[in-house]
């Protein structure tokens, strides 16, 4: 690691003076003073300073099995502080915090005592399934969990036997508290900083050779423990990968075609841009333009200045991946199309007979629900330094979700070999499903290729605008729905197409003979004893660039599906919470959920009621089960002059077993937060081939003013452990839909809410 | 300009067809005996891109992405709408065939060689005051500097018989003055050239002179009290260029004028609107010479106390909430959130770079149109010298109720000693539905 | 061009209408202080000066010439600054974090200004954008302080 990050130089003023020079240096200034500190004392430590081609070593002898080689992820420091490399990017979920927890919680260390940092590329860390690395998916911990908590306990047991043979005595006669090894006969504590130079000499120990924790004596694991970037984060201290920079580097901003898939034709006035105060150099890239400066302010003023004919997209494509935006796409007239478009669809999910479960069916009911493009809008624009190195390897420093596999496609458009490509993953400014490989979604080829043409390393900064015009979005889509009810109003029919492209069919192409599930995850995988149901999708290539997006499918369809269903009990004259416990009533752990989510609101509610200040309001509910946890939600609507208040979301989760409550609670907020955003007022429209929102005026997201009280609980059923990250969003929109149709009698088929104007 | 075709109606019900002699005659050119044109020298097609400029016939006959002055420009009237056409030399879709005095006749007086009238939105209301050395160089410059563009005009979508352009002669009978510019000796010849370019060229007062019923400009030039008195237009409320102190230019020196003209910006004002345009593609690229005429002649047009109120006097704000012990309306809390930052707690703005709104003509005029439409839309990026402005006005109609929206507005024509009417919900909501954001990105529409 | 940062006089080179955020993140190196639109739509940029907050996209140079600006580099040498933070870390605030100098200088100059906020005041002047919907926690955060004696 620390060859890495040789040149990095942290602008951070106190620190930079303790700097000896070439030493290693870590981004964050806490990670700095220890790494400094454990190079000067010289100590041997578990995995400093480990090499990224260390792990390639292995990579060959193909002896490893990732996750396992403790040295590649710990490192146990003189003054008995720990460095833990994370196979996961910290965006905000508290991952880092998670992981040593877990960690921690074997190794029988403080999670206070660790600093962390994201791990470098290699096959070390591809711990999710044994096999990649991503850090999405609420994926983390849920994948990680056995294997993270044998690491630790592997890293415990070489402690151990160091400390057997440095004092002579029986492994199995010590034990360990926080931090060291105790022998209690003779009363002897090791501190584990003093043991971590024997221990690392020492081969891992048999991965079933290690006991793990009871579970009943976690001090750690399922405790609130602080999450430890907090202070940092207060304090203007963490790094984001925009606020990096290396020696001797360059910067550089873009301005790119208003339509994917255009490419630079004549420059009208690149000798006067030339000429503007600071600009070093004019660059034509594939689909934009570049200035290149010593400052960015420099460049952006002068790459906006350049006067560009951009032509139209001829056969040849002017990037591998991308879709040709058409000069008159538009979202409304897609909308519209989606639709209409004729067919039934290919299934995706099939039960009983639902053809002749309609025509038996006492009453059928069909909606057609619409959702929306999506832009992401994490708060940090995207950014990227490249930088080629005189033995031939190429430095790259991006916020990004899954480093092996930027690693592997900058190998690929280089021509270098992987291993002459380092993938620095710093801290993330926000992720929401922004950070994976999206073609023409990134600025890293520009970065690479503006380095290599000036020589010097570059940072490429991308505008806010840049940004939105390039940001893939959350695939927009229209559900024909066709419920049918029987004599007593109980739904015994459901048909659901999806018109509509999947993110990952979006991302990494259509297979005709397979379906997306992504694309239909939230209508599929619900738990209502509906006995007839028939899922299927219409595939619809969109002309935009498709992303994932926080709860990816489920973001959508939850919305879709739990607003017909409010519609189904409408029409069968029930109320939509009964109706649920009814059609749950065989599933226990779904019960429990509503149940609870009843309770947290004081006892379930419709209204439309008149609360204590006089305002008109009314509850929804809505269930989801995303990424292997279950949730549901309530939420408290009114209306104030023609604009929906929510109030009050009260969220049940049950992700089966838990890390960090806390972290979960702040991740309810959360996703609430983009859920309420989502509902109310998000959506990216399309004019004429160009996004009309280029920034946060035109695509405002949910502001302080319009975020409800949060309250959340968590239920550890004991079942497999689920995901955090992304499970609190997709009940959150459908409860404050159905709320809002509640109290306006007006039926709420699309979202976002502000295209509505309902009376106050 | 909207009410016009409505009005032309009446006129065909009234007027018999006795005139069609009158309405079908071509106006006289003293180009007409011209002959074959020498080529024209590298001095008379510079001067004549530099009337070209004057008269911003690329704003009208380009578009953004469109071939330079192959037309474009759609305008809305209640009959329908009418597009800018080519004017390219092309000779099937342009003026490749127009003789100089065809190319004169078309626009001094708004007639086509074939003897069809102009709609007015050409302005040669004003045009027709433009001497004949301008005239001569303009077409050379057509002629000889623009490519031309084989694109097709776009029919107009007025229907029969609101479609018919014979009675706009009668029109231009009645309201187009005769003959070019006339000097008036009494007057410094610094003086008569920027009356010359504001009346001529410059036609400042299709937009800041306010219109009859009949839709004519009530005054052509300084001897009616109503020229650049200011009016609205398209959205826009072009205010007074007259010594208004508070809705005028009354507080701006000369420097000042010739600095807003030149820079887009000075300790006033920055250009917004329809003046962003007219500044991004007209007014920077005059010689200082003439800018200074036109700040020149404005500085003589009187201002009148009794419609201009009482002179603005800068009054500080009560503090804001968030504040100790203060409670604000709903419109301070919006004006802090989101206009204070930029603007100003004080309402002083960051000059030159962001404009004050204390005291600014446009939290003085009654009509708030302009500040209605620049907050829900935003302003167009002003280029200066081909290089885009440090700071836009975002646009809030996505984030800013059309309550809100007047609540803010009203705040701010209140604060600060600003003394402009308070805003309505309905006004708000009347430009939200005919009006769109500005674009973020830069727009220059090229001329060659 | 003169200026003073966190008590240090400074001298820098960029023009009059350079917004102040790019003369602090790239000519003085100090990254504290984010960028997130330029159009002062979040607040991520925010420092304070004189005291009072401003958004540094949108505030040109020339306009703070020999005016103290403080920026949350030095929000732990004021002594509300030190009890915002503290606040943040009890509260346990931060998500990512990209929003969080900007809030916690949002907080700092709210309570300078007026050491017992009420729920609106807070309202009012807490309106910087969070992605990560850390609002709840914030508002938590700053009711903690309210009141508080330094
Ligand atoms: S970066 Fe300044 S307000 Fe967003
Ligand atoms: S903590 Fe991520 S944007 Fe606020």
């Amino acid at each position: 690691m620390n060859d890495i990050i040789r040149d990095l130089q942290v602008d951070n003023l106190q620190v930079d003076k303790d700097l000896p020079t070439g030493a290693p240096v870590n981004l964050s200034r806490r990670g700095l003073l220890v790494g400094s500190m454990g190079a000067a004392a010289g100590a041997l430590v578990l995995g400093f300073g480990l090499p990224v081609r260390g792990a390639r070593a292995q990579d060959a002898a193909k002896a490893v099995a990732p996750g396992t080689r403790v040295p590649a992820f710990l490192e146990i420091r003189p003054d008995n502080t720990a460095r833990f490399l994370s196979p996961f990017v910290e965006g905000g979920q508290g991952v880092f915090t998670a992981m040593v927890q877990i960690v921690g919680e074997e190794l029988d260390m403080d999670p206070k005592s660790f600093i962390v940092e994201n791990a470098p590329t290699g096959s070390d860390y591809l711990v999710v399934f044994g096999k990649m690395r991503i850090t999405g998916g609420s994926m983390s911990v849920r994948t990680s969990y056995d294997t993270m908590r044998k690491l630790g306990a592997s890293a415990r047991a070489m402690l151990l036997e160091a400390a057997a043979t440095r004092l002579g005595v029986a492994a199995d006669k010590l034990a360990t508290e926080p931090g060291y090894v105790v022998h209690a006969a003779s009363g002897q504590r090791i501190a584990y900083g003093d043991l971590a130079g024997d221990a690392m000499s020492l081969p891992v120990p048999a991965a079933d050779s290690v006991t793990l924790r009871d579970p009943k004596q976690f001090r750690w694991i399922g405790k609130p423990v602080e999450r430890l970037d907090v202070l940092d984060k207060s304090i203007g201290k963490a790094v984001y990968a925009i606020d990096l920079k290396v020696d001797g580097m360059l910067h550089a901003a873009v301005q790119h075609a208003p339509r994917l898939g255009m490419s630079v034709g004549a420059v009208r006035n690149e000798a006067s841009v030339r000429a503007m105060k600071g600009v070093i150099s004019v660059h034509h890239l594939p689909g934009a333009v570049a200035v290149v400066s010593e400052r960015w302010w420099h460049a952006k003023r002068a790459v906006e200045a350049l006067q560009v004919d951009w032509a139209e997209a001829g056969a040849k494509p002017v990037m591998d991946g991308i879709r040709v935006m058409p000069a008159n796409f538009s979202t409304a007239d897609f909308a519209e199309r989606l639709a209409n478009e004729p067919g039934d669809g290919k299934d995706a999910e099939k039960e009983g007979d639902a053809a002749a479960a309609f025509a038996s069916a006492k009453t059928v009911v069909t909606a057609t629900y619409h959702s929306q493009y999506l832009h992401h809008a994490q708060l940090e624009p995207p950014s990227t330094i490249a930088r080629f190195n005189a033995d031939g390897t190429l430095d790259v420093w991006m916020p990004n979700q899954a480093p092996e596999q930027f690693q592997a496609d900058i190998a690929k458009r280089t021509g270098l070999d992987a291993s002459k490509v380092n993938v620095h993953s710093p801290m993330l400014g926000g992720f929401f499903g922004r950070h994976f490989l999206y073609q023409a979604a990134n600025p890293y080829p520009q970065a690479i290729q503006l380095a290599k043409e000036t020589g010097r390393p570059v940072k490429v900064i991308w505008t806010r605008e840049e940004e939105f015009l390039r940001d893939p979005m959350r695939p927009m889509a229209a559900v024909r729905f066709k419920g049918g009810l029987d004599a007593n109003g109980m739904p015994v029919a459901l048909e659901a197409i999806s018109i509509c492209e999947g993110p990952t069919e979006g991302i990494a192409g259509h297979n005709k003979d397979k379906l997306d599930e992504t694309a239909v995850e939230g209508l599929t995988g619900k738990s209502y004893a509906i006995p007839n149901r028939r899922i299927a999708q219409i595939y619809v290539e969109n002309p935009t660039m498709l992303a994932y997006w926080r709860s990816v499918g489920n973001s959508m369809n939850d919305f879709l599906y739990e607003s017909f269903l409010d519609e189904l009990a409408d029409k069968g004259g029930k109320d939509p919470y009964e109706l649920r416990m009814q059609l749950l009533k065989d599933n226990p752990r779904l019960s429990t959920l509503l149940k609870t989510v009843g309770e947290m609101s004081g006892g379930w509610k419709r209204g439309p009621f008149t609360a204590e200040d006089g305002t008109r309001r009314a509850r929804g509910i809505a269930m989801a089960s995303p990424f292997g946890s279950h949730t549901a939600a309530i939420a408290e609507v009114s209306i104030k002059a023609g604009e929906v208040v929510v109030h009050d979301v009260w969220e049940a989760i049950d992700p089966g077993s838990i890390v960090n409550p806390a972290i979960i609670e702040a991740q309810i907020n959360s996703a609430s937060a983009l859920g309420v955003s989502q509902v109310l007022i998000e959506e990216a429209v399309y004019k004429n081939g160009m996004p009309v929102a280029r920034n946060y005026d035109l695509y405002p997201i949910l502001p302080p003013s319009r975020m409800p009280r949060v309250h959340a609980r968590i239920i550890e059923s004991g079942e497999k452990m689920g995901g955090i990250g992304e499970p609190g969003l997709p009940a959150v929109p459908p409860a404050v839909a159905n709320a809002v149709s509640t109290l306006t009698g007006e039926r709420v088929r699309r979202m976002p809410l502000s295209q509505y104007t309902f009376n106050s | 300009m909207k009410k016009l075709l409505l009005v032309l109606l009446l006129i065909i019900v009234v007027v018999g067809g006795g005139l069609l002699w009158f309405v079908n005659h071509k106006p006289g050119s003293p180009f007409e005996t011209a002959g074959t044109l020498p080529l024209p020298s590298t001095e008379v097609l510079a001067r004549g891109e530099a009337v070209a400029r004057q008269a911003d016939c690329v704003a009208c006959h380009s578009l953004p992405d469109g071939k330079p002055y192959a037309g474009g420009l759609e305008m809305g009237t209640p009959l329908g709408a009418i597009f800018a056409t080519n004017i390219t030399p092309d000779k099937e879709n342009g003026i490749g065939n127009y003789s100089l005095a065809d190319f004169d006749r078309a626009v001094r007086h708004g007639v086509t060689p074939d003897g069809e009238r102009l709609y007015p939105a050409m302005p040669y209301p004003s045009y027709v005051k433009m001497s004949d050395e301008d005239i001569r160089d303009l077409y050379a410059y057509f002629m000889h500097q623009v490519q031309p563009a084989a694109v097709a005009n776009r029919a107009s979508g007025i229907e029969w018989p609101m479609n018919m352009r014979w009675p706009l002669a009668l029109w231009n009978a009645v309201f187009v003055p005769s003959g070019t510019y006339a000097q008036k000796p009494q007057q410094d010849a610094q003086w008569n050239r920027g009356a010359y370019l504001v009346q001529a060229a410059g036609h400042c007062g299709a937009c800041h002179t306010p219109r009859s019923v009949t839709m004519n400009e009530k005054a052509l030039d300084e001897g009616g009290s109503a020229f650049l008195s200011g009016a609205l237009l398209d959205g826009w409320y072009a205010p007074s260029l007259r010594q208004d102190v508070n809705t005028g230019l009354g507080r701006w020196s000369e420097e000042d004028i010739f600095q807003f003209l030149k820079n887009g910006r000075n300790q006033h004002a920055v250009v917004f609107g329809s003046m962003a345009e007219a500044y991004n593609n007209s007014t920077q690229f005059m010689s200082d010479d003439d800018l200074k005429a036109i700040g020149h002649y404005l500085k003589s047009l009187p201002g009148d106390a009794s419609r201009d109120g009482t002179p603005w006097v800068y009054a500080a704000a009560a503090p804001a909430q968030g504040q100790a012990g203060t409670r604000g309306t709903p419109g301070s809390a919006t004006y802090a959130a989101k206009c204070g930052f930029c603007h100003g707690t004080d309402g002083r703005g960051r000059s030159p770079w962001i404009p004050p709104l204390a005291g600014s003509p446009a939290s003085l005029i009654e009509h708030a149109d302009s500040q209605i439409n620049v907050t829900l839309n935003g302003s167009a990026r002003v280029v200066t010298a081909g290089v885009p402005d440090a700071y836009r006005m975002p646009s809030f109609r996505q984030q800013l109720s059309d309550r809100e929206i007047a609540d803010v507005l009203t705040y701010v024509r209140s604060t600060w000693g600003n003394h402009g009417d308070h805003v309505t919900q309905q006004e708000v909501n009347a430009l939200r539905q005919h009006t769109d954001p500005a674009s973020s990105t830069p727009i220059i529409l090229q001329m060659r | 061009m003169k200026l003073e940062i966190n008590g240090q006089p400074y001298e820098v080179e960029s023009d009059g209408d350079t917004p102040l955020l790019w003369v602090i993140r790239d000519e003085l190196g100090m990254t504290g202080t984010k960028y997130g639109c330029g159009l002062a739509q979040c607040g991520a940029c925010s420092v304070m000066v004189d005291g009072e907050i401003v958004r540094s996209c949108v505030t040109p140079l020339d306009s703070v010439a020999n005016r103290s600006i403080t920026t949350i580099e030095a929000i732990q040498n004021d002594a509300i600054g030190r009890k915002v933070v503290a606040a943040w870390v009890q509260h346990q605030v931060p998500q990512c974090g990209y929003c969080q100098s900007g809030q916690v200088m949002a907080a700092t100059a709210l309570l300078k200004q007026n050491d017992k906020p009420t729920e609106d005041d807070i309202a009012a002047a807490m309106v910087n954008l969070c992605r990560c919907g850390t609002y709840n926690a914030i508002k938590a955060a700053v009711q903690d302080l309210s009141g508080q004696k330094v």
